[in-house]
């Protein structure tokens, strides 16, 4: 599955980098390499929301940094 | 236009140790057909051989950028400078080096070490003529440049580091010369040959320079483009024309701008891959598409840049700013395309206010790329580059 993150100017702002680096943790940890293709992608058009942009296989959400791991485990794991 | 050459130049001075002001001034003007350097060492040192100096300098560019003869520019200089109570005379050496954008090439010295010119990492000889003009021996030549050459003039004070210390006798022309013919096959600005052979001097004297000691480096480029697209068009009917013109225009092409990305990317039909590695947390990505020599993030990496830029094009020979722009992120990897890469810069700006940017709790930073923009066009034409803008 692709895993997307917006690095554009105003999730770089709402820190998608902490977003990343913690996928890239949880990814290693789970010896989930060969399921999900972390990306990286410019504005997805959806600034306004409140946290970062991300797309899971066809499906967008809005990602706090602090809730990272959360997401990661309902959200992601949960459609693998 | 492609046809031309184009001149980079830069200078470096350092202080006589204990010196609060610099004795030597270099003076680099530029107008539409040449570029014009003028490098002068004051009489003595400290504020009256910097006054001696500026005059100089300052009279010979400008009498020179507007046309005026030798004859002319020397005879005011002569008839202008304040003459020294101590020393009874009103002096002042100088070089001016004018650089048509044709190749031809004019070197006038006075009383100056000389000019060590290099092709090909060889040294070339100059044929001087000298002549009388009010009482001072010129030393005249009349010669053409290529791209690649380079051509460094200095003060007294090169020449003679390391005297009575390290070097019993200072470091001498013919050692300069050949050590700025080595350097110009490695260093590849005229700011980095320059820097180089001025902390060279620093080296030699310890530190502790015994005169004020500049040297001023050109380097002979070729007509170097870069196209930079910025912001999406106003009006979405006018995306495709906007990408037309940035593509079809000659040079280097950098997008900076995450929507302006997708914009080429739909129209061009070319694949985005943004990069995930942070290479400095302040400046987001970058990315991959084919065709496109750098993509970036827009707002934020081009704020960046003008502040590399700023600092850069205030003070080019020092060492910190150059590393600056050798760093891996976004933002120096565009300033070093624009300040080293580049001798004219064609902007497309697409004028498009992002909604989602106008939100009140985003950073100021975001709702300002115009300012963002009219500030990169300043600082460029700081750095003697030639600035086309289109507006979308």
């Amino acid at each position: 599955m692709e895993l997307k993150v917006c690095v554009g100017s105003a999730c770089h702002l709402k820190n998608s980098r902490v977003v990343i680096e913690e996928f890239k943790r949880l990814i290693s940890e789970n010896n989930l390499e060969g399921e999900i293709t972390l990306m990286g992608s410019f504005c997805m058009g959806k600034c306004g929301e409140k946290g970062v942009s991300v797309m899971a296989g066809n499906e967008f959400y809005s990602v706090i940094p602090e809730e990272t791991e959360t997401f990661f485990n309902e959200k992601v794991r949960g459609r693998l | 236009m492609s046809g031309k050459i184009y001149v980079d130049a830069a200078y470096k001075s350092v202080n006589k140790y204990t010196e609060e002001l610099c004795g030597d001034r270099v003076e680099i003007v530029r107008n539409d057909d040449c570029c014009i350097v003028v490098l002068s060492d004051g009489l003595g040192s400290g504020v009256k051989a910097n006054i001696l100096s500026t005059l100089t300098s300052k009279i010979i560019s400008t009498m020179m950028e507007q046309g005026s003869s030798i004859e002319d520019t020397v005879d005011t200089i002569v008839h202008t400078l304040p003459v020294c109570s101590v020393r009874n005379v009103a002096y002042s050496t100088f070089v001016i080096l004018k650089i048509g954008y044709d190749g031809k090439t004019y070197l006038a010295e006075f009383d100056s070490p000389g000019c060590i010119f290099v092709r090909n990492g060889k040294l070339m000889p100059i044929l001087y003529k000298t002549r009388e003009i009010w009482g001072k021996t010129i030393k005249e030549a009349r010669f053409d440049v290529e791209v690649g050459d380079t051509l460094t003039i200095m003060s007294d004070g090169v020449i003679y580091a390391g005297i009575g210390a390290l070097l019993n006798l200072g470091w001498s022309f013919e050692n300069v010369a050949e050590f700025m013919a080595k350097r110009s096959r490695t260093e590849t600005t005229a700011a980095r040959l320059a820097a180089a052979l001025s902390e060279t001097c620093c080296d030699l004297y310890m530190d502790k320079p015994g005169d004020d000691t500049t040297a001023a480096s050109v380097k002979i480029i070729p007509y170097m483009p870069v196209c930079l697209f910025t912001g999406p068009p106003q009006n979405p009917e006018d995306d495709e024309t906007a990408v037309c013109d940035f593509m079809k225009t000659e040079g280097v092409k950098v997008v900076a701008g995450g929507s302006t990305a997708n914009i080429v990317s739909r129209i061009l039909d070319v694949k985005i891959e943004t990069n995930l590695d942070y290479i400095d947390y302040d400046v987001p990505p970058t990315a991959e598409m084919k065709g496109i020599d750098l993509v970036t993030e827009g707002v934020l990496t081009l704020k960046k840049t003008v502040d590399i830029l700023k600092e850069y094009f205030n003070n080019p020979t020092e060492r910190k700013n150059i590393d600056e722009m050798d760093k891996e992120h976004g933002a120096a990897k565009l300033a070093k395309i624009l300040a080293e890469e580049c001798t004219h810069v064609n902007l497309f700006v697409g004028k498009k206010i992002n909604p989602a940017h106008q939100n009140p709790n985003m950073p100021i930073d975001l709702s300002i790329r115009m300012r963002v923009v009219d500030d990169l066009i300043s600082v460029l034409k700081l750095g003697g580059k030639v600035i086309n803008a289109k507006y979308y």
